[in-house]
């Protein structure tokens, strides 16, 4: 028995230890920090590098583009004051804000603008985000506050490419200096400056006390952001009150966070929408008539209810209505009936069978188990294939005569928050794989045509209309069953405001504050 | 011993270079381009080619191979794909925190298993001995990751001893090495009670009985040492099961060590960090259990060396 004595008082002494050193941290507290728990780490901190949602949301608070987007995804001046665009689409100037400095000290101006997008456009840098920008074809300084931009072609949709976090605007003596680790010391204008990243541990961001906008400047010392895979791990984080912001909330663990009083469930009207592609080149998708049983035999209500647990609500364009240039069209309603009556229609009275391909992730399973039951009432027997995401995005490119896509779950949300992000990748012949996500292998000339109608004008109407006439055709031709638009959940601490998850999934944090 | 030993870190060498190889070889036999998904879903196909052509996929899989075993001998282990650090200074970042965690759990584990073994062994078919083995069992089958969970909710956010989560003094490490050793606690433990039992079922211990000493002494001066071989053997095994298995232990207590970076590389086919990674992994397992090998000599003075 004394053995175990012996084992009782270590075990004890060991949990003594440990509890006088985590108390010992309470001590040091009268500087205001926030801590972030984020469900990945960057992988870098340059924005024209970058192509994650994880690395942006902590570039944002430090780095400002041009144009920004408020909380609601609205374009905002942030580094431009303002700027014009010529008809034709091929010419943007911009007149930038006057005295604005960077981090490093280095002044803001129309060269540092033009010394940026010479960066990324510079295909020798070998940046991520260069074929984002390679349409500007020469970048002229007019004078210390205005910058002239000329693009090869005219392309529309340039104004939201640079509102694109890839548009952030780097000191060019940071970038000098650091060279190909500048995405480990990032240096911008924002009301955050970075100060140290421990990579898969934390970054810490600190209070910029000379941010040019008063009125808009850090309320907190100190952002630490860690990263935290676990979706459980966050929410106990959250709890116990070592972290005040969880990016982000799963859905299973939504009424969690909302019955507990100390917390609060920051939720955003995202701009995704979730859809199940079907490959419209082979029987027997290859007939609008089977693809719009398939969009009648789906009760998208209640898949939304179990899958989302509500935060969502049916898609009814290809864009989610956040998306500028967004026109509502239509939902089809759930009606086995019809949908039994297409498919025999079509030479399908008895069904037929198909695979359902999707991700591993919890809540992507659970809408494929969903869509397979519905599928079953009108006869359709669809095999459930759920792939980890390097399985299914090598499924996903490869070119139509190899590809055994047959139905494909996914979702997207075009990163410019405009139209054009939203359907020429996704629904356009040019944008096949192995090139994008036409995984559908849908086109449409009418679609094709409207699409590069909108790209040849900056006037805004023009635009609006030429999209809503895309929109229209692609829900007559129902490429995808159109499921939902769905809501982004963020966990906060019931004492922190002004922090949120962006429309585009990318935290919206320089806002935060403590009540 | 010495030559021993030297020998035995020689036969090393092939070991690794075959382990290498195959990681290599499998690596890309797993489908997953790591071109498309370092670019991101959004890219073009031209980001998608100038970014495998900056991670030098586009060569002959022989030359790949061959360039980065022509590094590995100066050191040099390539860059990650997704981060494009050095994958040397991702290892020396990571590694100590993994050893730092697979040691602590390593004595939680010894500490209760060789306990609970002999305690329930000398104690054979009292309560004790039900009750430890029924834990055990439990112990064995639980998955760390709802174990750690549940540790976490109980000791962090109900009752707020420790910290959730992260990696900085003891007080981090206690949820992480319990849960990581938990599992090798039940086994150890299994493994100490059968060894122990066939141990005092010897004559020696009859002996040993007889001649008067006290039970004390008996159990362990006399038998735990010699029960011990097999124990030992469970627990080299074991250390190694626990690089394994941090793995999910580091996930869950968002704990950065090798076991994470190796998760979030495999994800995205990051083929630099996987083989540094994994290969680094493999050496530790050889070189704990040439620690076991010498071990038994010093446990046991039967065995030797020469």
């Amino acid at each position: 028995m004394k053995q175990l004595r012996l084992l009782g008082v270590l075990v004890l002494g060991f949990l003594l230890v440990a509890v006088g050193l985590s108390s010992r941290a309470l001590a040091a507290q009268a500087e205001k920090v926030i801590t972030i728990a984020q469900y990945a780490d960057a992988v870098s901190l340059d924005p024209q590098d970058t192509n994650d949602n994880a690395s942006y949301s902590i570039e944002k608070p430090m780095i400002e583009g041009l144009i920004g987007f408020n909380e609601k995804m609205e374009q905002i001046p942030q580094l431009a004051e303002r700027w014009d665009a010529s008809p034709d689409a091929r010419v943007y100037t911009f007149y930038l804000r006057k005295g604005v400095k960077f981090h490093d000290g280095t002044p803001f101006n129309a060269a540092a603008v033009k010394a940026n997008f010479d960066r990324v456009r510079n295909p020798d840098n070998k940046l991520k985000r260069y074929t984002l920008y390679k349409i500007i074809s020469q970048i002229d300084v007019i004078n210390d506050s205005t910058v002239r931009f000329t693009l090869s072609e005219p392309f529309g949709a340039m104004i939201a490419t640079f509102a694109h976090p890839a548009g952030g605007i780097s000191s060019p003596t940071a970038v000098q200096k650091y060279g190909s680790d500048y995405g480990k010391n990032p240096v911008g204008t924002g009301p955050y400056k970075f100060t140290e990243w421990v990579p898969n541990d934390h970054i810490t961001m600190v209070k910029n006390p000379d941010y040019w906008d008063k009125n808009n400047e850090a309320k907190v010392d100190k952002i630490i952001v860690k990263p935290v895979p676990e979706e459980g791990t966050r929410i106990a984080m959250l709890q116990k009150g070592d972290a005040q912001f969880i990016n982000f909330v799963p859905y299973i663990q939504a009424d969690v966070v909302k019955a507990d009083r100390n917390l609060s469930l920051a939720s955003t009207e995202a701009i995704y929408t979730f859809w199940v592609a079907m490959n419209t080149q082979k029987k027997p998708f290859n007939d609008v008539r089977v693809r719009q049983a398939m969009n009648y035999a789906i009760d998208k209500e209640a898949v939304i209810k179990a899958v989302l647990r509500g935060q969502g609500k049916p898609a009814d364009s290809p864009l989610a209505p956040r998306v500028w240039g967004y026109t509502p069209v239509k939902t089809y309603p759930y009606d086995p009936a019809k949908a039994k009556a297409l498919l025999a229609e079509a030479g399908y009275p008895n069904g037929f069978k198909t695979v359902l391909r999707g991700n591993v992730q919890t809540d992507q399973k659970d809408a494929m188990v969903a869509i397979q039951g519905q599928l079953q009432q009108v006869g359709v027997d669809a095999e459930i294939l759920a792939l980890p995401a390097a399985a299914l995005t090598a499924e996903r490119f490869k070119p139509l005569e190899e590809n055994k896509m047959e139905m494909d779950l996914a979702g997207w949300s075009p990163s410019t928050g405009d139209a054009d992000w939203g359907i020429r990748p996704l629904l356009t012949k040019e944008n096949w794989p192995p090139t994008n996500f036409t995984v559908g292998f849908y086109t449409n000339p009418k679609v094709e045509e409207s699409i590069k109608a909108a790209l040849q004008t900056s006037d805004a109407a023009k635009r609006k209309a030429a999209y809503a006439e895309a929109q229209r055709v692609i829900m007559d031709d129902c490429p995808w069953i159109f499921l939902w638009v769905n809501n982004l959940l963020g966990g906060s601490r019931a004492n922190v405001g002004g922090i949120s998850l962006q429309p585009d999934a990318i935290g919206y944090y320089r806002s935060v504050y403590y009540k | 011993m010495l030559r021993y030993i030297l020998r035995r870190l020689l036969y090393m060498t092939p070991i690794l270079f075959g382990v290498s190889l195959v990681i290599f070889l499998i690596l890309h036999l797993v489908p997953g381009d790591p071109a498309r998904l370092v670019a991101g879903l959004d890219a073009t196909q031209e980001d998608v080619k100038i970014v495998r052509s900056s991670l030098g996929l586009d060569r002959p899989l022989p030359v790949q191979y061959l360039s980065w075993l022509g590094n590995l001998l100066h050191g040099d282990l390539g860059r990650s794909a997704r981060t494009h650090r050095p994958v040397t200074q991702e290892l020396r970042l990571t590694f100590p925190a993994t050893v730092e965690l697979t040691l602590s759990a390593t004595v939680v584990a010894v500490l209760i298993g060789v306990a609970a073994g002999t305690i329930a062994a000398v104690r054979r078919n009292s309560v004790f001995d039900y009750t430890s083995m029924v834990v055990a069992l439990l112990g064995v089958c639980t998955p760390s990751f709802w174990l750690g969970l549940m540790l976490m909710l109980v000791f962090a956010v109900k009752l707020d001893l420790l910290p959730t989560t992260g990696r900085g003094g003891l007080e981090n490490l206690v949820l992480p090495a319990v849960t990581l050793g938990a599992g090798a606690a039940a086994i150890i433990a299994r493994v100490t009670r059968s060894s122990m039992l066939e141990v005092l079922g010897m004559d020696y211990i009859r002996t040993a009985h007889a001649k008067g000493l006290a039970a004390r002494a008996v159990v362990l001066r006399h038998a735990v040492k010699n029960a011990l071989i097999p124990v030992i053997t469970v627990i080299g095994l074991e250390f190694g099961y626990l690089l394994a298995g941090a793995v999910v232990t580091e996930t869950v207590f968002a704990y950065p060590g090798v076991g994470w970076l190796l998760v979030e590389a495999i994800g995205f086919r990051d083929y630099p960090v996987i083989q540094g990674a994994l290969l680094l992994l493999a050496l530790q397992f050889a070189l704990v259990n040439l620690v076991v090998d010498i071990l038994y000599a010093f446990v046991d003075p039967r065995i030797s060396y020469g």
